[in-house]
C-alpha cells in the first residue's frame, strides 16, 4: 500500500486529524491491515458461510 | 488465602470480612505502588460492604458462596458509582450508573468490590507509558510486564492483593496475564458470561473470565458469574453448569489431545516453555489420561482471522473518537485500533467465513478427544521497558484460536523458567464443558503444586 493510497483511505475513514498529527501511526496501521488480511486462506467452497450465522428469532 | 477457604472461614464465623478487607487494603497500600495493579482503590466502599457482610454472617445470613470475599474488577467493566476509564484519557470522565451483569452477580454471591484494575488501554494498547495511569507490573519481578490486557487483574491476584479478579479476553487477555503471573485464568465458552456493562473491544470475540490463584477458586467464581442474560445478544441459552462439584474427580480414562505443532513448528517456543509442556503431558498420563498428538489449522492463520475480525469490529466502535481526538489515545492503542479503517468489507466477511471452517476443524478434533493441551505464551514475560522484546514476544502465543472458535480455554502455570519467571500451559474443552477443563487443570495443579507457588513479594 503506497503513501498516496494510505492518505486517501485515511481521509475517507475520517482520519485526517490523525494523519496530520500521527502520520507514522496511520502508516503502521495501514501496513498492519494489509499484512494481516493477506494471510487468510480463502475457503475452497464458494458457498462457505460466515460465523456467527444469521438466526431469525434469536434476537432481543 | 484462597477464595474457597476464606468463604468457608467467614461462613463458620472464624474470619471477619472486615479484618480480611483491612488486611488486603494494608497489603495494597504497601505493594501496589510497586505494581500499579489498581487504577482506583475503593477502600471506603469496600469496608462499608465488609461491615454489612460481617453483620449478615454473624446473624447466619449468607448471600452466597463468595460471602465477604474481596474481588478486583478490570477497569473496562462497569461498577456503579465509579468511572470505567478503560485506562484511557478518552474515558477519564466516564461514570458508571449501574453494575455490569458479572459484577452484579459477584455481589449477589456476596463478593466485595475492592476497586478498579489496570488494563491495556481499551483492552488492546499496552503495556504503555503514555497513558494517564502507569502500566501494571509483574510481582515475580516488577521489571517485567505482567501480560495483558487484564494486567492489573493478573498482577494483583498473583501478588495476593485480592484472591480473585475479573478479566476480559478478546485475543487472550485473561490467559496472557494468567500465564505471565503464574495464576489460573479462564476464558469461558463464548456467551456463557454476560458482556452487558463491559466496554466492548470486539463484539463476537469478547469474553469475561475469572482469574484466581487456584483451579477450585476459578470454578467457584465461574459458577457465580455464568448464566443466560436475555439482554446480551451474544448470551447463550445453555443452562448454567455446576463447575465446583467435579473439580477433584480425577482424569482417569480422559483423552487429551496435545497440539504440539503450535509450539514446535508454527511458533517455536522458548525451551523452558516446551520442556514444561512435556512435563504436563507426562504427568497427565501418570494421572490416568490418554495423551495423543492432534492437529489444528496453523497458528498464523488463526491469528490473522482473529485480527481482521477484532480490528474491524473495534474500528466500528472507535472510529468517531479516533477521528476527533486521536491524541487522547496512547500510541499503541492508536496503532492497534486504526487498522480496521484500512480493511474492506470483503476482508471481514472472508475472515468470518474462514472462522466457521476453523470452528469445524476444532470441533472435529474434540469429537476424538475430551480436552486439548497446548501452549499459552511461547516465552516467559520479558522486561516491561524493552519495547522491542515486548513487541516480539506478545504475538508469540496460542490463545487467539479459541477466541476465534469460542471454545473454553484455561491458562495456568506449568513451572518456572530458568530466569525465575512463570511459564504456562493451556487446556481447551468442548463448548460449555468447562467442568472437564477444571478437572484436568486440577489434576495438574495437584500433581505439580502450582497453587503453592507464589511470587517472592511482600
Amino acid at each position: 500500500m503506497d503513501k498516496a493510497l494510505i492518505e486517501l483511505l485515511a481521509r475517507r475513514a475520517g482520519l485526517a486529524k490523525a494523519l496530520a498529527e500521527f502520520p507514522d501511526d496511520v502508516e503502521a496501521a495501514a501496513k498492519q491491515a494489509a499484512d494481516v488480511a493477506s494471510r487468510i486462506k480463502r475457503p475452497a467452497d464458494p458457498a462457505a458461510e460466515p460465523w456467527p450465522p444469521m438466526k431469525a428469532g434469536t434476537g432481543l | 488465602m484462597p477464595v474457597g477457604e476464606a468463604a468457608s472461614a467467614i461462613a463458620a464465623k472464624k474470619l471477619s470480612p472486615v479484618d480480611l478487607t483491612k488486611a488486603l487494603l494494608d497489603r495494597i497500600g504497601r505493594l501496589d505502588p510497586k505494581l500499579n495493579a489498581f487504577i482506583r482503590v475503593d477502600g471506603d466502599a469496600a469496608l462499608q460492604a465488609a461491615k454489612a457482610a460481617e453483620a449478615e454472617a454473624m446473624s447466619g445470613r449468607l448471600r452466597g458462596p463468595l460471602h465477604g470475599v474481596p474481588v478486583g474488577i478490570k477497569d473496562i467493566i462497569d461498577v456503579a458509582g465509579l468511572p470505567t476509564t478503560c485506562h484511557s484519557k478518552v474515558r477519564a470522565d466516564h461514570m458508571a450508573t449501574s453494575d455490569a451483569v458479572c459484577v452484579e452477580k459477584l455481589r449477589g454471591a456476596g463478593a466485595i468490590v475492592l476497586g478498579k484494575l489496570s488494563t491495556h488501554e481499551f483492552a488492546i494498547g499496552g503495556p504503555s507509558f503514555d497513558l494517564p495511569w502507569p502500566p501494571a507490573r509483574n510481582p515475580w519481578n516488577p521489571d517485567h510486564h505482567p501480560g495483558g490486557s487484564s494486567s492489573g487483574s493478573g498482577s494483583g491476584v498473583a501478588a495476593g492483593l485480592f484472591p480473585m479478579a475479573l478479566g476480559t479476553d478478546t485475543g487472550g487477555s485473561v490467559r496472557n496475564p494468567a500465564s505471565c503471573c503464574g495464576i489460573v485464568g479462564l476464558k469461558p465458552t463464548y456467551g456463557l458470561v454476560s458482556r452487558r456493562g463491559v466496554f466492548p473491544l470486539s463484539f463476537t470475540l469478547d469474553h469475561i473470565g475469572p482469574m484466581t490463584r487456584t483451579v477450585a477458586d476459578n470454578a467457584l467464581m465461574l459458577e457465580a458469574i455464568a448464566g443466560h442474560d436475555p439482554l446480551d445478544p451474544g448470551s447463550a441459552a445453555a443452562v448454567q453448569g455446576h463447575y465446583t462439584k467435579g473439580v477433584e474427580r480425577g482424569i482417569r480414562g480422559l483423552r487429551v489431545g496435545f497440539v504440539r505443532h503450535f509450539h514446535e513448528t508454527d511458533t517455536p517456543a522458548h525451551p523452558d516453555v516446551a520442556a514444561a509442556l512435556e512435563t504436563v503431558a507426562s504427568t497427565l498420563q501418570k494421572e490416568g489420561a490418554e495423551v495423543c498428538d492432534v492437529s489444528l489449522p496453523p497458528l498464523g492463520e488463526f491469528g490473522a482471522v482473529n485480527r481482521v475480525i477484532l480490528q474491524s469490529e473495534a474500528w466500528s466502535i472507535h472510529a468517531p473518537w479516533l477521528g476527533e481526538r486521536p491524541g487522547d489515545y496512547g500510541m499503541l492503542a492508536r496503532r492497534r485500533l486504526m487498522p480496521g479503517a484500512f480493511m474492506g468489507s470483503g476482508d471481514y466477511v472472508l475472515a468470518s467465513r474462514r472462522r466457521l471452517e476453523m470452528i469445524a476443524a476444532v470441533e472435529a478434533v474434540l469429537r476424538e478427544v475430551d480436552v486439548l493441551l497446548c501452549a499459552s505464551s511461547m516465552d516467559p514475560a520479558c522486561r516491561i521497558d524493552d519495547p522491542v522484546e515486548v513487541e516480539r514476544t506478545y504475538p508469540r502465543q496460542a490463545r487467539t484460536p479459541f477466541n476465534t472458535t469460542g471454545h473454553p480455554a484455561l491458562a495456568m502455570m506449568s513451572g518456572l523458567s530458568s530466569g525465575g519467571m512463570p511459564v504456562s500451559v493451556q487446556f481447551v474443552g468442548r463448548y460449555f464443558d468447562e467442568a472437564t477443563i477444571f478437572a484436568v487443570a486440577r489434576a495438574w495443579e495437584r500433581a505439580a503444586g502450582t497453587d503453592k507457588k507464589h511470587p517472592p513479594i511482600g
